[in-house]
């Protein structure tokens, strides 16, 4: 017998591998036209003046110089400054104590606390932002009782103070969850042996346990910052005159179609979240020892009473708070009358009647829109961490690095690149749902890409191999073996692709259109026109679509909804 | 029976990375006839394993041949080879049952369902796994998987089977047994295998011959005894099974061998002679001419002075079949491990004793003529 029971001799050549280069190339190709093309596009049209075509001669720093002339722009810089820094700092201040107090203080329904601090993360905070005016506005609920009661003042909750409040509270649970983690994973003997050379648990704390989560406060510090910094819908329903860079480059854009200004302040935006992310490189450089231990051992837990105390009241009461705002959508949701009083006065499902009309559309746009953007990600994201996590190529850093672009980009620069490029050119797409699909797939392919990857992580490369010794094609490994093996990760990927795009804003709302109006957009629209109760309905529908498919997610991969946003 | 050929003409492969060449194979040399149980064993890194996964095609060859039956084995691709593999980790697929599992490759080749039965069910009673069938990998106990590993290797009657450390997971006892039943189905299936090890032990006990790898070279191939008795360089003599080695002086040479004499001046008449090549010269002390090389059951101890060889025994280890006895003797390199089938009487730890040498079974590894 010879090798290979082959019958004719055409097919006793070494068959060339071409598929993963094909899908390679494809891959680069598309990151190319959709991601580095639109980016780059919007970098040269900062630097010409709204008008002007593009052209060398035309080149100017005019759009640029505003920042120093123009007292809006000042600002509106010093405004997402103040503000992205404040919420860095509270989220930070607000979830240490919770991070360390989950991982070594005995605590009951653990899961279900990290579980349930997910919920202000897949829920876009503009949802909840409106909430925070019927409890502290003018007339808010709190802002009543506090004044009748105590005979306090509140601070007015439009402007810095309540974009602060609402991002602190919608972002802390990344600090937490990072923390939590690598806290988690940390090797219990380190803590036992300084332990046993006889250190006080305070010492152990400030001098080994703190240092060692360092780079992991700084990763999810910078993810606040990041988030905040291009965060849209908060300001814009918050901000009332405050004006931060995301809210002005909207601004630019729907008030005077000055595609070059928004260029310009996108720019600057994007600056400073590169500055923030080589700051955070810098604070971990030679800090790369991560301690995770292979044993299942958890650290020993602190049992006092009074650390048990402190614990529960904090955790529960953290999250309570961080839940309000999406507790009081579901219960003003409910309210039929609430006209002048404190209270509504009559409840029932009327509002949820009233708006059925009217959400059919966007609701359906919004799912075209999601799903078929889950679809290509799902397809380009699997493909992608194939090649990157199977292969060894020229140039895989660059992929890796340009694939996870789109996750430091905040949206409203990804839509005002695309609004940019597709508007005038080769493709005109400004209008279309193809411009908001393909700004949603390169927003999220990323964590396909993730998800993925961590599966393929998974299984043993020798899989595939003893598959082609059985004798399959490299096609077939992938149908039969790999592909069937990485499908959980696949399917829960694209599930938190579709559930986070059903009520994505900050793309859209540079990049919708009439016909093309999805659900966020309708809810922005039905706050703007201060139809709260309209508004809370909607909310109400897209906060529990979206947590019901996270949590079916976290089902099909058997992690717990904490681990996906670690 | 299989009457195939593999040969292996100088076999290289570099990998080369960014700011770095790394030899891992290096002009290696072999051929493997019929139903031959060979073994290539060597420390780890020492190019054993980047050998057989370049025989499966796993690996892209550097530079030289690999030949099967003549043909070169270069032109396919791996899925076109037909061989079977075993791999440490099994490699199963945990999605597919004990059954799916063996009966993948017979898919892959076209063969009627009825045919796949018969086939799957037969290796699976040969192995003792008839009951398993249905069960899914991740259930099984370690020796379990092992089976159902090799049933899918051999299932579909490939040219070679190939086994990458295949026992290294199990407990000791479990691997012992395995070991047995994979030979025994070897040589009723008469397939050809080629088996990576470092577990010099095992090797010896199941090949027909075997090849010994360091650094990437090929050190020696041969039987297993020819390699445990006639080892040609140091590094085999050190890597399979334990040796004694006493540096020595050549005094006299005639036609059939020479005179040497150890440090404290005792003379020995050597036959079996080995000329070191230029990597392993350097390891022969200064001012002395070779080193003698004995194993530790070619020496005995005893109470009388009349050997010139005094020593000091340090620890006695009763290990059942033999007794071990380690000394402290000034003519060798190190402590001295002397085996005597049964306890030698008047020896005690701490007693003064000397060594006897069985001159025909001792190897003078020397400098060479120069």
């Amino acid at each position: 017998m010879t090798p290979a029971n082959t019958k004719s001799d055409d097919k006793l050549v070494r068959k060339f591998d071409w598929l993963p280069y094909l899908t390679g190339i494809l891959t680069v190709l598309i990151l190319f036209a959709f991601l580095l093309y639109p980016i780059s596009k919007s970098v040269i049209y900062s630097f010409i003046k709204s008008g002007e075509t593009i052209d060398f001669a035309n080149f100017t720093l005019y759009n640029f110089e505003r920042f120093f002339i123009s007292i809006a722009y000042q600002k509106a810089f010093m405004h997402s400054m103040v503000v992205s820094l404040a919420a860095t700092f509270f989220s930070t201040l607000l979830a240490l104590p919770a991070a360390f107090a989950i991982s070594r203080i005995s605590m009951p329904f653990r899961n279900v606390l990290l579980s349930l601090s997910v919920i202000p993360l897949i829920s876009p905070p503009f949802i909840g932002a409106y909430a925070w005016i019927t409890l502290f506005g003018k007339s808010g609920i709190i802002t009543h009782y506090l004044q009748t009661w105590f005979g306090i003042e509140m601070p007015i909750i439009y402007g810095p103070t309540g974009i602060i409040l609402a991002l602190s509270l919608s972002y802390y649970p990344y600090v937490l969850l990072i923390v939590q983690g690598s806290l988690a994973a940390a090797d219990p003997y380190i803590e036992e042996s300084a332990l046993v050379m006889g250190a006080p648990r305070w010492r152990i704390m400030r001098t080994i346990t703190f240092p060692l989560v360092i780079p992991s406060i700084a990763a999810g510090a910078i993810i606040v910052f990041i988030k905040a910094l291009g965060n849209f819908g908060v300001p814009a329903i918050l901000g009332g005159e405050y004006y931060v860079l995301p809210t002005m480059i909207y601004f630019q854009v729907h008030g005077f179609f000055n595609l070059n200004g928004a260029s310009a302040i996108a720019m600057v935006n994007v600056l400073l979240t590169l500055l923030a992310i080589l700051l955070m490189s810098h604070v971990n450089k030679g800090r790369g020892h991560v301690t995770v231990t292979g044993s299942t051992r958890r650290a020993v837990q602190i049992n006092g009473l009074g650390a048990r105390i402190f614990a529960n009241t904090y955790c529960w009461g953290l999250l309570l708070i961080a839940l309000t705002p999406h507790i009081m959508v579901f219960y003003s949701s409910f309210a039929v009358r609430w006209i002048g009083t404190l209270f509504p006065t009559e409840f029932g499902f009327d509002n949820y009647f009233r708006i059925l009309s009217e959400v059919q559309v966007p609701f359906t746009n919004s799912i075209i829109l999601a799903s078929s953007a889950t679809v290509i990600c799902v397809v380009f994201g699997t493909l992608t961490a194939y090649t990157s996590v199977r292969r060894r190529f020229f140039g895989k850093w660059a992929l890796d690095l340009t694939i996870m672009l789109p996750f430091v980009l905040p949206g409203i620069v990804t839509g005002v690149a695309f609004l940019t490029t597709f508007n005038s050119g080769w493709i005109i797409l400004s209008g279309t749902s193809t411009i908001l699909i393909l700004a949603y797939c390169v927003r999220r392919i990323a964590y396909i890409f993730r998800t993925v990857s961590a599966a393929l992580g998974q299984v043993d490369n020798k899989l595939e191999e003893a598959s082609a010794i059985c004798g399959a094609t490299w096609g077939r490994t992938m149908r039969k073996i790999t592909l069937p093996l990485v499908s959980p990760g696949i399917i829960a990927g694209g599930i938190l692709v579709f559930a986070t795009l059903i009520s994505e804003m900050s793309v859209t709302i540079m990049l919708y259109s009439a016909r093309w109006k999805t659900m966020s957009i309708a809810i922005y629209e039905y706050v703007i026109a201060d139809e709260l109760l309209d508004a809370s309905a909607m909310g109400s529908i897209a906060i529990v679509a979206t947590l019901l498919l996270v949590f079916l997610s976290s089902k099909i991969i058997g992690k717990s909804m904490a681990e996906m946003f670690r | 029976m299989s009457s195939h050929i593999l040969q292996v003409q100088n076999l290289s492969k570099v990998f080369e990375t960014e700011n770095n060449r790394f030899t891992a194979v290096d002009s290696v040399n072999l051929e493997i006839h019929g139903d031959e149980f060979f073994t290539m064993l060597g420390p780890s890194g020492c190019g054993k394993t980047t050998t057989l996964r370049m025989i499966a095609g796993l690996e892209v060859i550097t530079s030289g041949n690999i030949l099967f039956d003549g043909q070169d084995f270069n032109k396919f691709s791996t899925f076109q080879r037909n061989i079977g593999m075993v791999f440490q980790s099994y490699a199963l697929f945990p999605h597919l049952t004990v059954f799916e599992n063996v009966a993948y490759g017979l898919h892959i080749r076209k063969v009627s369902k009825t045919t796949i039965t018969e086939l799957v069910n037969h290796i699976l009673d040969l192995l003792v796994m008839s009951e398993l069938a249905s069960r899914f990998p991740p259930d099984l106990s370690g020796g379990q998987q092992q089976r159902v590993a090799i049933a899918r290797a051999l299932v579909y009657n490939p040219g070679m089977l190939l086994l990458d450390e295949p026992l290294a997971n199990l407990d000791a006892k479990l691997r012992v047994q395995m070991r047995e039943e994979i030979h025994r189905i070897q040589k009723d299936l008469g397939i050809m295998s080629i088996y990576v090890t470092h577990d010099q032990e095992e090797a010896m006990s199941v090949s027909d011959r075997l090849a010994v790898f360091n650094q990437g070279q090929l050190m020696q191939v041969g039987t297993p005894h020819q390699v445990y008795a006639k080892p040609q360089s140091l590094f085999v003599s050190d890597f399979i099974g334990q040796a004694n080695y006493f540096p020595a002086h050549i005094t006299n040479r005639n036609g059939s061998g020479v005179q040497v004499t150890l440090t404290k001046g005792l003379e020995l008449e050597l036959t079996s002679l080995v000329t070191l090549n230029k990597d392993e010269v350097g390891s022969i002390e200064p001012n002395f001419d070779g080193i003698v090389m004995v194993r530790p059951e070619h020496l005995s101890l005893s109470t009388s002075d009349s050997a010139s060889l005094s020593c000091t025994v340090r620890r006695i280890m009763f290990l059942g079949s033999y007794t071990r006895y380690i000394v402290n003797c000034q003519d060798s390199r190190n402590e001295v491990f002397v085996d005597s089938p049964r306890p030698i009487s008047g020896i005690e730890e701490g007693s003064k004793a000397s060594i006897g040498i069985e001159e025909p079974d001792a190897i003078l590894f020397h400098k060479g003529n120069s």
